[in-house]
Parts: structure tokens; sequence; C-alpha cells
């Protein structure tokens, strides 16, 4: 009795696992084929930090994208953006299907939306990515929410919020949260020799940096050259 | 008031023909190339030692090694040293006089001793303002003119202010100003022990062994100096770096200011003071 009972759960577990996957499958399907449209595109960008221990004002500039993970901000000036290419880099990852497994973990509210939470994990070990998980919204195949594992990079959280260009799958604004380390400038380079320990040392070791990045007047499909991409800032 | 030209125009050739006054130039000159072509040759390693750790996280986007930013080192570095090359020259400025005698031939001139005291002060001014001038062509234009310019990272202890490029020069400006504060607060306590000591050497060193020990008591992380430090005149002397805070501390900046200015004006009051009284005959 207790021999059938077992490999009854062990089916029910199988069967389960195998419906995730073809659910987070059918999902991601979903998100692949609305950015399967984009080819390119042009857009104008307008960045604005917040980022524990760099003081740095919002500024303009325009973001560039080319399949399959081309993507580029040029802006005039020093600026910040994540190791990641952020949702460019997610389209990128979601689309190579062969290289991992989807698994439908569960659904959860961003907002007020009810979604999907499907996690990716790689098949290989040696690539950068750990694992990924992704907050999908079903019913429009859109990614709310993503929580990347790199190797190199930590984990970095990226919030989507789309606009008129949803029905591509491109986001209105993308807001990238990760971890930063305490950092210190030797002080033979920061020069500030009255600065005691006392007065740096309310500073935690990690804080949360935001990078906030609204995109606007979106440019799609426009046969974009791959010089953008290797052009020195000015 | 041509007589004070006249005294003040003395004093300043007296300064001019010292071969002395030119070791400051030279220093200045040797140090900024020197970093400038270390910068040059190492730069982006050197800097990689600040931003790794932003590094790790992020890509730094622009161009960050600029003559902006290697101008802000090499003013970190030398404005703590600058003081002692100043000394080195107004030190002795009345006191190399009284120590030859030619004190005495000075003041058989009609001029007050007052105006005396002034002109030395002022040349003296005049001296420190030309050696900040000079870092200031070598500093801002020569690293601008080898590394370009852009967008400014301002570095602290832990944190890095990026500053637009077209809101870089009124911040140099300013913080230029407030540096020839603090050396012209040097410059006039030099003087004044010039004014009290008789001997050519021992305001020189007086003056040098009062900036190192102040500035030793003011980077010392030990809670007994902490209820000290802010009324050490050097603490405020490295006030020229918050005109690189964003936003700008502008109270903190006034109170320094004023604190260097004043202490300047009572160094100059105390000089002639002492020296009006100074007997000159023994």
């Amino acid at each position: 009795m207790k021999r059938i009972l077992t490999i009854l759960l062990c089916l029910v577990c199988c069967c389960s696992i195998a419906f995730a996957q073809d659910d987070a499958k059918v999902i991601i399907n979903g998100v692949n084929k609305k950015f399967a449209q984009v080819n390119d595109y042009t857009a104008d960008v307008f960045m604005a930090f917040n980022i524990p221990g760099v003081k740095i004002k919002s500024l303009s500039g325009k973001a560039f994208y080319k399949k399959p993970d081309k993507f580029r901000i040029k802006a005039k000036g020093i600026f910040f953006l994540p190791k990641q290419n952020m949702g460019q880099d997610m389209n990128a990852m979601l689309a190579d299907t062969k290289s991992y497994t989807a698994v439908l973990s569960g659904r959860e509210k961003v907002g007020s939306t009810d979604c999907a939470v499907v996690n990716i994990i790689p098949l290989s070990n040696s690539g950068e990515l750990v694992i990924g998980k992704f907050w999908i919204d079903p019913l429009n195949s859109l990614i709310l929410k993503s929580q990347i594992t790199t190797r190199n990079n930590g984990t970095i959280e990226t919030y989507n919020s789309f606009g008129a260009n949803a029905a591509l799958g491109l986001p209105s604004r993308i807001e990238v949260r990760v971890e930063v380390g305490k950092f210190k400038v030797p002080k033979m380079l920061a020069g500030d020799i009255n600065k005691n320990s006392k007065q740096q040392g309310n500073t935690p070791a990690s804080k949360t940096g935001v990078i906030k990045i609204d995109f606007s007047n979106y440019k799609i499909n426009t046969k974009l050259k791959d010089v953008v991409f290797t052009e020195k800032d000015e | 008031m041509a007589e004070f030209i006249a005294l003040l125009k003395n004093e300043t050739v007296k300064i001019l023909r010292r071969p002395r006054s030119y070791i400051g130039f030279s220093v200045i000159t040797f140090i900024c190339l020197l970093l400038q072509f270390a910068f040059y040759q190492d730069g982006k390693e050197i800097l990689s030692f600040v931003t790794q750790p932003l590094e790790n996280t992020f890509a730094i986007q622009g161009k960050v090694l600029n003559g902006n930013l290697i101008c802000f080192i090499l003013l970190g570095t030398l404005i703590v040293q600058m003081p002692l090359l100043v000394a080195l020259v107004t030190g002795d400025i009345m006191s190399g006089e009284t120590a030859s005698g030619t004190i005495r031939f000075l003041l058989t001139r009609p001029a007050s001793r007052t105006k005396i005291v002034l002109a030395k002060w002022v040349a003296s001014v005049l001296y420190t303002l030309a050696l900040l001038a000079w870092l200031g062509i070598f500093a801002l234009f020569g690293s601008r003119m080898i590394f370009g310019v852009g967008d400014m990272i301002a570095l602290s202890s832990d944190t890095v202010t990026v500053i637009a490029g077209d809101d870089v020069n009124w911040r140099y400006g300013y913080a230029f100003l407030i540096a020839s504060l603090s050396l012209i607060l040097i410059a006039s306590l030099s003087n004044m022990l010039s004014c009290i000591m008789d001997n050519s050497i021992t305001p020189i060193v007086t003056a040098m062994a009062v900036i190192i020990v102040f500035t030793i008591i003011g980077t010392f992380e030990a809670p007994i100096f902490d209820s000290v430090r802010p009324y050490l005149f050097t603490t405020h002397m490295a006030s020229w770096r918050s005109m690189f805070d964003d936003p700008l501390p502008k109270a903190d900046i006034l109170k320094s200011c004023t604190i260097l200015g004043l202490h300047s004006v009572v160094f100059l009051l105390i000089s002639i003071i002492y020296f009006k009284r100074k007997d000159i005959t023994t």
C-alpha cells in the first residue's frame, strides 16, 4: 500500500513539474513573440540616479538597441549604468530557449497586476547566469519585474513599466535596483585629510542603488547601423 | 600712498631677488608635471583603485579621466604642502632684516612702522597669490590641455560627486579664492612670527611646526582631539574642497572663510602692534 502511495505521489510531482514547465514555456513564448517584432530601436531616455556614495544629477540621452543584445545609451557627460544591459539582456536571454529550463513557481502581485513567477535555470554551469526569476503578466505577456543573479555582477532587480509601446514589449520606464558595496577612496587621491572615520562611519557596508530610466519617443525598426554601438564617446 | 607703493615695490623686489622665492614655483612645476605624467601613463589603473568597488556593479560611462579631475587631485595633493612653501619665503621677511641689521636702515625712512609692516604683509600676500596662480596655470590649464575637459568626478573618502562640465569653472574660481584665503593666513602667521622673533630661521621653522602639528591633530582620529579640531585653522584650510560638494554647503564655506579671514586680520594686527613696540636698537 505504502509503495503504491509513494509511486502515486511521485507521479503527481512529475506531472505538476511537467505542467509547470509547459505553463512557463507558454508564458515565455508569449514574451518572446512580442519582442521578436523589434529588430532595433532608438529612444530618448531620461536617467535618474540614487546610488549610495555617488552624487550625480539626472541627465538625458539617447538609447540604441539592435537584436540580439546590442544596447547603448549615449549622453553628454559621466553617468552610471548597471553592468548587465537591463531589459535587453533579459530579452536576449529568454529568446534562447534551448539554454535554460523554465519552471513556473507560483503567482504573485506586482503592483496591482497578478503575475506568474517563472524561474529560469541555465542548463550550462559555465555561463554567467546563475538563476533568473521573472514576474510576467500572462495576459499581456509583459515582464513587470525580474531578479537576475549572475556570477560576476551579483543580483540585479528590475522593475518595468509599460506605456504606448507595450504591444512590442518595450518599457516606458526601467527601474534597476542593485546592491552597492561600501567604497573608500585613498586619502592620497581624495585629499580630504580632515575627514575622520567617525564622519565616514555612518554609511552601512552595502546599500541598494537605484537607477530609473524613462524611455520616450521610440523609433522602432529603423535599420540601425552597428557603428552606433562602437562609436567613441564625445 | 606713494610712499606705501614705494615701500611695497621695495619689498616685492627683495622677495624677487631671493633665490629661495623660486623654490616654491619649481616644486609646484615639478610635482604638477610629475603627477600629470603619471596620470598620462597609468591614469586608468590609478583611477581603477578608486572606482573598482563601483565598477563591480556599474559600468561608468563617459570620459572620467580628464583635466578637471587631474586638477582636483593635484590641488588636494599640493595645497597641503603649499603652506610650507609660503612660510619658507614669508617667514623671514622681517626677522631676516632684524638678523642682518638692515631693519635699522629701513626704519630711518620717514615711513611709519605700521606702513612698513603693511608693505611687507602685502608683498607676502602678492607672493602667495603668485604661487597659487602658478599652481592654477599648471594644475588646471595644463591638465586641461593634456587630458581635455568634461564632467568632473570630485573624490572624497567615501563619496564620489559628479559635476557637470559647464558647472566646473565657477567652482574652481571660488575654490582658488578660498585656497588663497588659506595661504594668506599662513603668510600672515609667518609675518607675525617674523616680527616677534629676531632669528632668520626660527620663524620659518616655527610656522612650519605649527602647520604640521595642527594638521596632525586635525588628521589624527583620536576622540580627545574632536573638540579641538573645529578651532584649528588647518581644519578650515581644506574648505576649498566644499566647493565641489553637491548641494553646496554655503553656510560651512562662509564660516570657514570668515575664520580664515579673521585669523589673518588678527595675525596682521599682532604683527603691527608688536613691531611698533619693538626695540631695534639692541
